[in-house]
């Protein structure tokens, strides 16, 4: 039985993939992407890539984001940001493990859509990037002098990194 | 693969079954017959299924039959997906999505047979509890089969399971209004009013049993609010059979535990977790959760019964056989959130039958469920006393003699993280503003200056919440998972106006205290292990074994100051779903994600050898485990499926089983 368990993994690389959400059509474009992105590969290897360590927002958009927060996500996510029995805590390992990986504009989207629960749609994108630096200050990320961006695209290019590089 | 030909003949057995014209008395689909009927397998809290094709030696090797997404079962797609479907006649059904809708899949393939929807506009949407809630009940008399469910907006739905048509002779065209007929009067009004019930219904002797639940208590609007009765339905019908009132009405016992008229006007005391029947007994066993205000109980002065009980019913007439109160005038947020357990055991020679009930304190409370009797004895324990202004305190708190608590429960400096010097200093400088102490240690007033308030472990997330425990009836062993690092402040502050309460006290945090949780340097401020998982001996009252449960989060494992550490498995704070018994395995999955060098993103299911506690198999899952597994076979071949959900990631079933071999 070993043998083949150890057999069974080898053969299935695209089950793997699936396990991870990555259906067939994604798989092949997957393969077509690589196959089309091998010669810039290296000029996208060289890119700064800029993640939350990079001093992504600023205090006063963090102290806006605590009003923002306090009037509109406290009630459910708590005042300390830890969540309650319906609702997942902002800060720590739980929420860092989630994210991380992914990008500033992951987390602005699922917050765009899906909050609040009763009503989701109605905040703008500045209150919710206000809200998101003050998530970030909470979780121990630098500020630094430039706002966190409001459109999707800025925001899908800041990489969520729970270790600091 | 190995099938067992017993298996094989009982799926025989219960496919006649299916098609039998005569009403059997006891209910024809079972776990012992490959299926999954209830919420827990049967109605006992189990989660036990005898099957064995997924054993240790081919665990790992599971891959996924078919995946289910429910991102279009509502308005928008879902990340909190804490279901567990039904398993009957090669059809699984569940709800999905955040408009709770409900499907029926095939159970070989995951196609789709049938979804219904409930469109509540304004009265879903004000929802005390939205989202796809934990599932359904499947009922049969042997000619009819039906698919019961409660809404968003709390109304019991009554389905032919064959088609998701409503059954229209049940309430009024397959509907009963779950915020009429209640003893009380919903406030302010059907729309908004303030109840609902995520649970799954359970039904025993052709009774439907429905729970009640509320918004988040730690900090309400009010000191009033609606109760949450239990109530119990005819399955054939939707009559109301009996109500419960969970705060007793005057002249009922129990009343005077409310002093001061308390009674009138507090309200919650719901049952939101799972209610557990013994159809055999004609018995059912509700965990009731806590009064209005989670952290302070002024307005409230007395026991507050049934406030955090345990409470035998007889099913077909409502009566109380029994009470036990858990936790006295309650000011922890201690809600008893798991499904009771109902175990026969055998102590001393003696045989007993038994109801076991996993808790947010890490205790398994172990009653007679024919007497109420403690199995062991529980010592009135004396407690603190503390000093918030206007607060009642209990002086004394009921604490099982046996087994003793699987689960860490209180805080001692002892317990504070301690890697290293330095993080052992930062985690002291934290726990310094705060007041701590062993289990029952009270809420404080919040202080700037400090304290800010009280660390508790259990509230929120500590110990055993709603996914509860799973009994092996063949071992008479409890397997439960429970979570050691789930840190909360228990603190109290005036409202800032009567606007955000009439309440004289809610949680919350010192103008000028800090925020921002407990980690220390973005590590938990308790020791690990942070999760884990028990196998407790219910003949001896013992812990047979206990390991960590889940990977090492990554924020551990990837610490710069914990680099040249070998830190042994420390389990994962959280909603540990599971556990799964089956003939052999113990199966519990990851509440987080995590990605190691050895492998990509993604949260494990864990397979442990349920006589040892050895882990033997692991597969890797797209996102958090979300929904406590279930287990069934269908032609020959055995199935596991949980919900996944959490982070960036959607809603979603899976389906795992065995690689096909040799062209089968």
């Amino acid at each position: 039985m070993r043998e083949m368990r150890g057999k069974a993994l080898r053969c299935r690389p695209l089950d793997a993939l699936r396990l991870l959400g990555v259906t067939t059509l994604g798989v092949i474009m997957l393969v077509a992407i690589a196959a089309f992105t091998v010669a810039p590969r290296h000029a996208l290897s060289q890119r700064p890539g800029r993640t939350v360590w990079d001093s992504v927002y600023t205090e006063d958009q963090a102290t806006r984001g605590k009003t923002g927060y306090n009037q509109n996500c406290a009630k459910c996510h708590q005042a300390s940001l830890e969540g309650a029995d319906e609702s997942p805590a902002l800060v720590g390992g739980a929420f860092l493990g989630n994210w991380n990986g992914y990008t500033v504009g992951d987390v602005h989207e699922r917050v765009r859509t899906t909050m609040p629960k009763n009503d989701p749609g109605i905040y703008g994108r500045q209150l919710i990037s206000d809200v998101l630096a003050y998530v970030l200050k909470s979780n121990g990320f630098p500020a630094g002098s430039t706002e966190l961006p409001t459109e999707l695209a800025p925001l899908k290019e800041i990489r969520i990194e729970s270790k600091k590089p | 693969m190995r099938v067992v030909p017993l298996l094989l003949l009982s799926l025989c057995a219960s496919h006649s079954l299916a098609h039998a014209q005569s009403a059997p008395t006891q209910a024809p689909f079972s776990t012992r017959t490959g299926e999954w009927p209830s919420y827990t397998g049967d109605t006992r809290g189990s989660r036990y299924s005898p099957l064995d094709q997924i054993a240790a030696n081919n665990f790992s090797t599971l891959e996924v039959a078919w995946r289910f997404k429910t991102d279009s079962l509502g308005p928008r797609p879902e990340f909190k997906l804490e279901g567990t479907p039904l398993v009957v006649g090669g059809v699984l059904y569940t709800t999905g999505g955040t408009g709770r809708a409900v499907v029926a899949l095939d159970a070989v393939t995951g196609e789709q047979r049938w979804v219904h929807r409930e469109d509540e506009g304004e009265r879903g949407a004000a929802a005390a509890r939205a989202l796809s809630g934990r599932g359904l009940a499947y009922w049969t008399d042997g000619k009819e089969a039906r698919i019961l469910y409660v809404t968003p907006g709390y109304r019991l739905i009554a389905l032919s399971a064959a088609t998701g048509a409503r059954i229209p002779s049940f309430g009024t065209d397959g509907v009963v209004d779950l915020k009429t007929d209640i003893d009380q009067t919903i406030l302010p009004d059907l729309t908004t009013g303030e109840i609902g019930y995520q649970g799954a219904p359970v039904v025993g002797r052709n009774v439907v049993v429905i729970g009640a639940a509320f918004k988040e208590g730690s900090a309400p609007k009010s000191y009033r609010n609606n109760k949450g009765y239990v109530r119990g339905f005819d399955v054939k019908t939707g009559k109301r059979l009996w109500t419960f009132h969970t705060i007793p009405v005057k002249g009922e016992p129990g009343y005077d535990s409310w002093k001061n008229g308390s009674a009138e006007y507090t309200g919650n005391t719901g049952v939101w977790t799972q209610v557990t029947v013994d159809e055999e007994l004609g018995l059912v066993y509700l965990p009731v959760e806590s009064p209005t205000g989670d952290y302070y109980g002024g307005h409230r002065p007395g026991n507050n019964l049934y406030g955090e009980s345990l409470v035998c019913l007889d099913l077909r007439t409502g009566k109380k056989k029994w009470h036990y109160q858990i936790v006295h005038h309650p000011i922890w947020d201690f809600d008893l959130a798991s499904a009771p357990i109902l175990a026969d055991i055998k102590v001393g020679g003696r045989a007993i039958k038994s109801v076991a009930l996993p808790t947010k304190q890490g205790i398994l409370y172990v009653f007679d469920r024919v007497t109420g009797k403690p199995v062991w004895p529980f010592t009135e324990t004396p407690v603190e006393k503390g000093d918030v202004p206007g607060e009642w305190y209990s002086p004394t708190q009921p604490i099982p003699t046996r087994p003793v608590a699987y689960a860490k429960n209180g805080v001692s400096t002892d317990d504070l993280i301690d890697f290293t010097p330095e993080l052992k200093a930062a985690g002291l400088e934290i726990a310094s503003k705060y007041k701590i102490g062993p289990i029952f240690t009270p809420p404080v007033a919040s202080k700037a200056e400090g304290p800010l308030g009280t660390i508790a472990r259990g509230p929120t997330n500590g110990g055993t919440n709603w996914p509860g425990g799973a009994y092996d009836p063949v071992t008479h062993t409890v397997y439960v998972a429970s979570s050691n690092a789930a840190a909360v402040s228990l603190g109290l502050v005036k409202p800032a106006d009567k606007e955000r309460s009439d309440m004289d006290w809610i949680a919350g945090v010192a103008t000028g205290g800090r925020g921002g949780g407990f980690n220390v340097q973005g590590l938990p401020i308790f020791k690990p292990p942070y999760g884990t998982l028990s196998a407790i001996d219910l003949d001896k009252g013992e812990i047979k074994w206990q390991v960590a449960h889940g990977e090492t989060p990554d924020a551990v494992r990837n610490h710069a100051a914990l680099k040249d550490m070998t830190i042994p498995r420390t389990g994962q704070p959280g909603f540990i779903v599971g556990t799964l018994v089956t003939k052999t395995l113990v199966i519990a999955g990851d509440p987080q994600v995590t990605t190691l060098a050895t492998r990509p993103r993604g949260a494990m299911l864990r397979a442990y050898d349920k006589a040892t506690g050895k882990e033997v198999g692991e597969v890797l899952l797209p996102a958090p485990v979300s929904g406590s597994p279930m287990t069934y076979a269908v032609g020959g071949k055995q199935y596991i499926v949980v919900a996944v959900s959490g982070g960036p990631y959607s809603g979603e079933f899976i389906a795992l089983r065995l690689p096909s071999v040799n062209g089968r």
